[in-house]
């Protein structure tokens, strides 16, 4: 649904409220307040990384009783912010970013050659694009072609007619570029391609059609400049029915964030609102980074009733267009698991072209040559499109609570149907011409041409609140059980497979007097550990390396804070660590609160992370897609006798895959940063 | 001061006490209308005195130590008016009557049997008994102080240098108040306001400042003692309503110079501490009428629609209600925490013997040596708001805890209102919270 069609359901229920009747009391009492604010990130090694000045305005109408409703208001937040990062430092993030990108094709050291070589370059003499960087390689699509055909001694000469393998990239120069995940570590053996990193109405390569597309004036003020109006940050209209008792139904209609669970962080059940991860990784409150939807929540509530202390039904129905996450453009300074760059490199992969890196072997018949880099032609590989659903009543998305307090515990019953806002890239139906001997195009098994989709996901939860008395220790217990997320899987012909996943969140607050360091405030110490368990997880041994889901069978971060007051808790220090177990990442996020008057506050932040970047997994290089031209010879086991079978062997990098198991503190491990910001609200 | 008249009154209660050894409706009428029988006085006092550091050596018996020594040096002067009645509303008195002898003490402290509704120990206390802070202590706790509900709508706190008086940090709440057990005045009974096992329950709203808008927090208050509250808290930045731990009520509560403990005198479990009684004494409180005492808006860029104003603060640091005081009985009554690792040592109440509301506390460290001094005005209803007339609650009106050893303080001013609309049971939930949280 369109911004237009939201604004004509808000004005819809506003018009009919009034209908019903004449206010009976109508309380001329407006609030208005806002602020203020500017935050300045420096990041090690890159410099200026924000440089974002934001002014928020809030207003809030109280109209008092409209006819059957009761406690009628009327609230809106208009946000509006400008980034300079990609002015002060265009180099790193804005027109003049990137470079050239060079890639690995260590297959070359044989013959003496640079291992090192630019992307997109011509292939040089008679092997065209798979003989990048010398001519003196020519390998499948020389002299060994007829041992992989089968075909005599001397009936095939030379290259192969029809190949795709293209030696020149007019569409897809190497300038604006950066090398997939060097920024983090080299890429080694692994594969790697380079990625444009221009914002997109400078260089549109690789930008996702109405997903991660923004130009620089949508990048450095989303707000203003966004496509969904952001700068409409939320606008809903609060009623009430009374009912007898103490019954009542709580209306919010509008564009709002609807918060589930009772855990900090982690989102296992507060997934109504998709969250905008560009704006500071996952280090923002969500309260700034909850993408605010238009929806109708309506909340029942009965009271006391029977065993309960209190009990309350709530009904959520999002019925915006959907919205993914913003996981962050590529070229910006915070994209969640470098996710942002992968995509757009695959997205120009496959519009474009290009060179890959360490992909074709420098002799099939003998490995332990090593890999060349391969100049792929357009359609071959990558991510053909984004199929971001449309807004139909069939799309819209569906919660159901039930909530209520049983003498000491609190507890919720959670369900919910909505789209995932995080893609899924599904292989095997994007059609493709065999880049080796041409031809129609076709459907081809563990190919890693995708297109990117938004599956349908249901979820029942629960959450429990409970205060230990004995411990004085409060304890907060999320869980969530979802079927019909998709996770990579190289064991898959689709390259992708759905899994059921539980989710859970244990939290404990207490505090504690430290009274050497502070006499008459405690300090608040919370701790947590969130898990998740993939049900439907596939992994197996094949010759070379495991293969299957590279995300972890089961998995825990920890978290801790310790937060303290001083001066009138106009002073307050804290400290957040959090630890990825599987991943060995670390990041700790130190920071003082200074409150310098009621109107003026200063943040000062670091965000030092430690390990997790150099994880490794399958990248499918060995899935032969294309038998028998993309197997050994002889074939690998994988790929059966007549190397004619698709199937990964396990040849393992960095890149793509291990972002999984890195996880967001790991692939952001070189990302350290000191932060500022001041804010005057009023 | 009247001895002859004070004695009287003395003696006759401690002789129906004797005589009768239960309590008897003469005990009621002695312990909500004392000043029937005599009115307090003191040589050299008299109305219009102006209590000051020139004349303070005078009146130092009937000042408690630490308002003497504020007077004396300078930091507070107040004017001293008749002695006027503070009468609770009449059905919290037939409730007294209604259940008059049938509460008594359990076994252990903090545990309270046959408590229905009214003030539960109406005998006045004996200092060879034993257990006689203990009920005086639960006589506070079952006391009208809010009556069955009311608000404080908006309450306005500072944080002041008691020094420099600079003043630090303004906050403005809505403070909400509901008894679920106890009700005096409810026409459906107690059976309407569940759930069973709540004894009350506190809603606070945070208005300002930016950094602690939009907070909520909800205390459940449990009708047994030994249980500790439930608390959640919304907070504005998270929009979550998050469960809180109950037991640090010795944190100062939002960086001020109150614990939580610390609110309306005591607002911690009986069980929690150990209570004696130390004696009866005619003391100077902060007893006033409202429309009659030094007022002022608290916000003059937001001054309340209807022109209500609130008390004044001056004094050293501003930290001293403008307000005036008046000689009555009080009951001394001193709390030392059962916990060995509580922060401080005793608090000394003096009890204001017709309302049992707690107008002066002085608070002392681990050391002994004097910490933090509260004071908590109380204004007579029927020069409040004119919701509050015949309401027969003493309204608290102004508040000021200093910190001597900071040299710090919080001043509270009230807008109270006894107004049943203000505290429908709804708001006292976390859906509440929930649901109404921006």
């Amino acid at each position: 649904m369109k911004i237009k069609g939201s604004v004509f359901a808000l004005t819809v229920l506003a018009g009919g409220v009034v209908a019903g009747a004449a206010p009976s009391t109508f309380a001329d009492d407006t609030d208005w307040s806002g602020f203020l604010e500017t935050a300045q990130h420096y990041r090690d090694e890159v410099g200026l990384s924000k440089s974002r000045w934001l002014g928020q305005l809030e207003g809030l109408k109280f109209v008092g009783d409209v006819g059957l409703f009761s406690n009628v208001s009327i609230n809106g937040v208009v946000r509006a912010s400008y980034d300079f990062v990609y002015d002060f430092n265009d180099d790193e993030y804005g027109n003049n970013a990137g470079g050239q990108a060079f890639v690995n094709s260590l297959g070359l050291a044989n013959i003496g050659a640079p291992t090192s070589i630019p992307v997109n370059g011509p292939g040089i003499g008679p092997a065209g694009g798979l003989g990048v960087g010398s001519w003196a390689v020519v390998n499948i699509l020389g002299p060994r072609v007829e041992e992989i055909t089968g075909a005599p001694a001397g009936a095939i000469s030379g290259l192969l007619a029809n190949n795709t393998f293209i030696d020149n990239y007019t569409n897809n120069p190497n300038e604006g570029m950066i090398t997939l995940g060097d920024h983090l570590r080299p890429h080694g053996a692994g594969v790697a391609f380079g990625v444009p990193v221009r914002p997109c109405d400078f260089d549109n390569r690789g930008c996702l059609n109405d997903y991660l597309d923004f130009t620089k004036k949508q990048l450095a003020a989303p707000e203003i400049y966004s496509d969904r109006m952001d700068w409409l940050r939320e606008l809903y209209i609060d009623a009430t029915l009374l009912g007898k008792g103490d019954n009542e139904i709580n209306f919010r209609l509008g564009k709002q964030q609807v918060i589930w669970g009772r855990t900090d962080l982690f989102r296992v059940l507060d997934i109504i609102n998709p969250v905008d991860y560009s704006r500071n990784n996952i280090y923002d409150e969500l309260e700034d980074t909850r993408i605010p939807m238009w929806m109708l929540k309506t909340d029942f509530r009965f009271g006391p009733t029977g065993v309960f202390d209190d009990l309350n039904a709530q009904v959520v129905w999002n019925f915006d267009e959907f919205r993914p996450s913003n996981l962050g453009q590529c070229g910006s300074p915070n994209a969640i698991l470098d996710a942002g760059c992968f995509f757009r490199g695959m997205k120009n992969l496959w519009d474009n072209g290009g060179t890959v890196a360490n992909f074709a072997p420098f002799d099939p018949a003998d490995p332990s040559l090593g890999l060349l880099a391969t100049n792929f032609g357009p359609n071959t590989i990558g991510i053909r499109d984004v199929h971001l659903p449309n807004w139909s009543l069939s799309n819209t998305q569906l919660g159901l609570k039930l909530e209520g307090v049983y003498g000491d515990l609190g507890w919720s019953v959670n369900a919910m149907t909505y789209r995932s806002q995080l893609p899924s890239l599904r292989a095997g139906a994007v059609e493709v011409i065999n880049p080796f001997v041409g031809g129609p195009a076709q459907t081809w098994d563990h190919l890693i041409a995708f297109d990117m989709y938004f599956p349908r996901v249901n979820m029942v939860g629960g959450s429990l609140d409970y205060y230990s008395q004995s411990l004085d220790t409060v304890w907060r217990v999320e869980a969530a059980y979802t079927e019909g997320e998709e996770f990579a899987n190289t064991i898959r012909e689709e390259l992708y497979s759905e899994s059921d996943v539980f989710r859970f969140v244990v939290g404990a607050d207490k505090n504690i007097f430290i009274r050497p360091l502070n006499e008459t405030r405690a300090f608040l110490l919370s701790a947590q550990i969130f898990g998740q368990h993939l049900m439907d997880y596939e992994r197996q041994d094949a010759t070379l390396g495991e293969i299957g889901m590279p995300d972890w069978e089961t998995n825990f971060i920890g978290t801790f804070l310790i937060k303290g007051w001083w001066m009138s808790d106009r002073l307050s220090p804290q400290i957040i660590t959090a630890y990825d177990f599987r991943a060995g990442a670390f990041v700790i996020e130190p920071s003082v609160d200074w409150l310098i008057t009621d109107n003026w506050q200063m943040v000062v932040k670091a965000n030092v992370k430690s390990g997790g970047g150099d994880k490794s997994f399958d990248d499918c290089r060995l899935c032969n897609p294309f038998g028998p031209f993309t197997t050994s010879i002889p074939a690998l086991p994988e790929h059966g006798a007549d190397g004619l079978t698709s199937g990964s062997a396990g040849l393992t990098g960095f890149e793509p895959l291990g972002r999984f198991q890195s996880g967001p503190i790991g692939m952001a491990e070189r990302e350290d940063e000191i932060q500022l910001i001041i804010r005057y609200r009023w | 001061m009247n001895l002859r008249a004070f004695a009287c009154g003395i003696t006759s209660i401690f002789v129906s006490a004797i005589a009768h050894g239960a309590p008897t409706e003469a005990d009621i009428e002695q312990s909500f209308f004392p000043y029937k029988s005599y009115q307090p006085s003191f040589d050299g006092l008299a109305p219009g005195t102006t209590i000051s550091a020139g004349n303070v050596d005078q009146f130092k018996a009937i000042l408690d130590p630490a308002m003497y020594d504020y007077v004396k040096k300078g930091w507070y002067e107040f004017p001293v008016t008749e002695t006027t009645s503070f009468d609770l509303h009449p059905n919290y008195i037939k409730a007294t009557k209604d259940n008059l002898g049938n509460v008594a003490l359990g076994e252990s402290i903090g545990q309270i049997s046959g408590f229905v509704a009214g003030r539960p120990f109406v005998e006045e206390p004996q200092m060879d008994d034993p257990r006689a802070g203990e009920k005086l202590a639960w006589n506070y706790k079952y006391g009208y102080n809010w009556g069955d509900n009311a608000a404080i709508y908006p309450f306005y706190w500072k944080y002041r240098n008691l020094e420099s008086g600079n003043l630090e940090r303004t906050l403005k709440f809505n403070f909400h108040f509901l008894n679920y057990k106890g009700r005096v005045n409810d026409p459906n009974g107690e059976a309407s306001i569940p759930p069973e096992d709540l004894f009350r329950g506190i809603y606070v709203q945070v208005l300002e400042p930016f950094d602690v808008k939009n907070t909520q927090l909800l205390i459940q208050r449990k009708v047994d003692d030994l249980e500790r509250d439930n608390a959640w808290l919304y907070l504005g930045f998270q929009r979550r309503v998050r469960r809180l731990a109950t037991g640090q009520v010795t944190d100062a509560f939002l960086g001020s110079d109150l614990m939580i403990e610390d609110f309306e005198g005591y607002n911690g479990r009986i069980s929690d501490m150990n209570w004696t009684y130390k004696g009866t004494q005619e003391v100077l409180l902060p007893f006033y009428d409202h429309d009659k005492v030094q007022l002022t808006d608290a916000n003059p860029d937001d001054p309340e629609d209807d022109g209500y104003k609130f008390v004044d603060f001056g004094g050293q640091g501003g930290c001293f209600p403008q307000i005036s005081w008046q000689l009555r009985k009080a009951y001394v009554l001193e709390s030392d925490p059962v916990d060995e690792n509580h922060p401080i040592s005793k608090r000394v109440h003096y009890i204001d013997a017709q309302t049992f509301t707690i107008p002066r506390t002085n608070i002392y460290d681990r050391k002994g040596d004097l910490w933090k001094t509260f004071i908590i005005g109380q204004a007579r209803p029927e020069s409040h708001l004119e919701k509050n007339h015949d309401s027969g609650v003493s309204i608290d009106d102004s508040f000021s805890m200093t910190d001597v050893q900071a040299g710090h303080c919080t001043t509270g001013q009230f807008k109270g209102q006894v107004d049943p609309e203000l505290n429908p049971t709804s708001l006292f939930t976390p859906q509440n919270m929930r649901a109404t949280g921006r």
